[in-house]
């Protein structure tokens, strides 16, 4: 039985379709991405799921149970930019929610806060808290009743690299105790990092469902890029304007290229025959943000 | 029901967390008790003996009226339902602003809701909350100006004495009707989905719908008998029906405050007693300021109907609404 599931979600608004038929089945443990760029659908998604908006067609379910129902329990979410009552303190903000959850020991405020690295903070008041620290506490605030399962809305939104990575490793954690997670995000190299499944969506529509690296495998025509260093950078700059290749220069005489897989070897050639003396050639590897955007693409959104 | 315990517990706290409540219970509790001490002190060095006094009893039983314990504790009831707007309308509309409106501008209903799944519980929890914040409001007026007529025992000629059940009742009474208002100013506070355009839609919509009301009845009235109405006259009903919005802030809102009101002015006409001005002010264009001819029963029925049609209707928006 799957831990979240929608089935053949539709949200409108006006005549405007937010979400499309959308389909989705999330095994216990599981830690899946949810991708798509701005207005794809991923917010209006979360909120079905979590009950705060009700869905014009189609249901969503939460550990088997219809939602609105007993399974959003069973649920942390922090949607959106997390947001608290700043003349509390952040301790204040979680204890208001234990209330909320009823059953939620005072220990259990010093473990949520110890674990997201806020043990030293909670007596601050929330106005004077930090963008990161907001997004931590937002984090505690959703583990506090331990919940099975974490609906997580751009949880690095606006984090400096340290706060994602600190994030990164929480999250890490909840799904490595059978916690499952659902996160959204814009930012492929974070999704790439952190999960093993993803969800595609865009114009409310899944577009893909599968593990990481089929995405990246599906596209036929593999995108890598290359970086290419040559003793003269004005014959290499020449030569690719020559061919007609795409490129961008990464600093003074290298230059990156991006092409599909099966090209390098005759860019290479060619760049010999045109008299480039190449001194370095570096694959910087297939990435998410590639297939992704041929996945766009497939949907004809220009991408 | 533990749902509903659970977040009334959870208001509670987060309204003794919120600094600016204590500031209304402040002016309420200290400041109206000070004034009334302050002007019952002028009176009796100032008039006590003089031509207003000649059979020296009139200024004791001014102040034995305004400035005893139980004076006290009647001026704390009456005084707030003269302000415009009233005293109590503001204390409700700040906490419907602090419980219903604050979790929209702070984008809070998706943190509640999803912590507490049971909307209908959120809700009347937070209602619950609020009139249990009313209520602790009310008697810590009661019981501060019950201190104040104490301390000023040692200065004034007073003592304990008054019809202390019969005033306890009003306060119940003024208590319960404030659930209509409270239903009220949640209702539009949740409605226009901003708080300091749902506080002053608060304040000023009654008057303003009382007025177009009169208007209204004024040059078209209500339609001649017919079978409707004659069921309503049969069963006295018509009346209230059609006091509904005449009467929504002013009579039956205030009826258990203003009530005692006439007793006090009556303080002022001597032998004349409160009978008498009770008599002369039902005849007088200022009738519907004290009451008029409206009785504590009417009043409880008007503003129990209002208080259920409120609750339907927020409680139908609040569980349906989608969470933005």
């Amino acid at each position: 039985m799957p831990v979240i599931a929608a089935n053949g979600l539709v949200k409108r608004y006006g005549r405007a379709t937010a979400v499309d038929r959308l389909n989705l089945d999330i095994e216990r443990g599981e830690l899946v991405g949810f991708l798509g760029p701005n207005g794809a659908g991923k917010t209006t998604t979360l909120r079905m799921l979590a009950g705060l908006i009700r869905p014009s067609a189609g249901h969503a379910e939460i550990l088997g149970h219809r939602v609105p129902g007993a399974g959003l329990r069973r649920v942390g979410t922090m949607i959106e930019e997390p947001s608290f009552y700043p003349y509390m303190s952040g301790r204040d903000n979680l204890r208001y929610a234990a209330m909320l959850h009823g059953s939620v020991p005072d220990s259990r405020i010093d473990e949520v806060l110890e674990f997201v690295r806020m043990e030293n903070a909670g007596a601050k008041r929330v106005r004077a808290y930090s963008q990161g620290m907001r997004q931590r506490l937002g984090l505690a605030r959703a583990l506090l009743h331990r919940p099975d399962v974490l609906l997580l809305d751009e949880p690095t939104n606006g984090l400096d690299p340290v706060g994602i990575a600190e994030i990164r490793e929480n999250l890490r954690a909840v799904a490595a105790e059978g916690v499952t997670v659902l996160v959204s995000s814009h930012i492929l190299a974070e999704i790439e990092k952190l999960v093993g499944r993803v969800v595609a969506i865009e114009r409310g529509r899944v577009l893909f469902d599968g593990p990481l690296h089929r995405l990246i495998d599906r596209i036929d025509e593999r995108l890598v890029t290359v970086r290419l260093e040559a003793a003269d950078p004005d014959a290499l700059r020449s030569a690719l304007q020559g061919l007609k290749r795409e490129h961008t220069a990464v600093d003074a005489g290298r230059y990156r290229v991006r092409l599909s897989e099966a090209e390098v070897p005759a860019l290479l050639r060619e760049l010999q025959e045109r008299g480039v003396d190449l001194l370095e050639v570096r694959r910087e590897g297939e990435d998410l943000e590639g297939a992704y955007l041929a996945l766009l693409r497939e949907d004809g959104r220009p991408a | 029901m533990k749902a509903l315990t659970l977040v009334v517990r959870a208001e509670l706290f987060k309204a003794v967390r919120k600094r600016r409540s204590y500031v209304l219970a402040g002016l309420w509790w200290i400041l109206l008790p000070l004034v009334t001490l302050i002007l019952a002190r002028v009176l009796q060095v100032n008039v006590t003996g003089s031509f207003l006094d000649e059979a020296g009893t009139t200024v004791t039983a001014i102040l034995q009226g305004l400035a005893s314990p139980f004076g006290l504790a009647r001026v704390a009831l009456t005084g707030p339902a003269f302000l415009n707007p009233s005293y109590f309308v503001i204390v409700v509309a700040l906490l419907a602003a602090a419980f219903i409106g604050e979790e929209k501008s702070l984008s809070m209903w998706k943190t509640t809701l999803v912590a507490q799944p049971s909307r209908l519980a959120v809700l009347w929890g937070k209602i619950v909350a609020m009139m249990a914040i009313v209520g602790v409001l009310l008697l810590g007026a009661a019981l501060s100006a019950v201190l104040a007529g104490t301390l000023a025992m040692s200065f004034l000629p007073t003592d304990f004495s008054g019809d202390w059940g019969g005033l306890a009742g009003l306060y119940l009474q003024q208590w319960a009707h404030l659930l209509a208002l409270t239903l009220f100013a949640s209702l539009l506070i949740f409605l226009v989905r901003n708080v300091a355009l749902g506080i002053v839609t608060t304040f000023f919509l009654p008057p303003l719908l009382e007025g177009l009301y009169a208007v209204w009845r004024a040059t078209v009235g209500f339609e001649p008998l017919n079978r409707v109405n004659a069921l309503f006259q049969a069963l006295e009903l018509k009346r209230t029906m059609e006091n509904l919005p005449r009467w929504f802030f002013t009579d039956n809102l205030y009826l258990p405050a203003r009530s005692p009101a006439t007793d006090l002015i009556g303080l002022f006409a001597g032998d004349a007693g409160s009978a008498e001005i009770r008599r002369e002010l039902s005849q007088t264009p200022l009738a519907s300021l004290f009451g008029g001819s409206l009785t504590l029963p009417h009043a409880g029925l008007v503003m129990a109907i209002y208080a259920a049609a409120f609750g339907l209707l927020l409680t139908v928006l609040f569980v349906r609404r989608d969470v933005e």
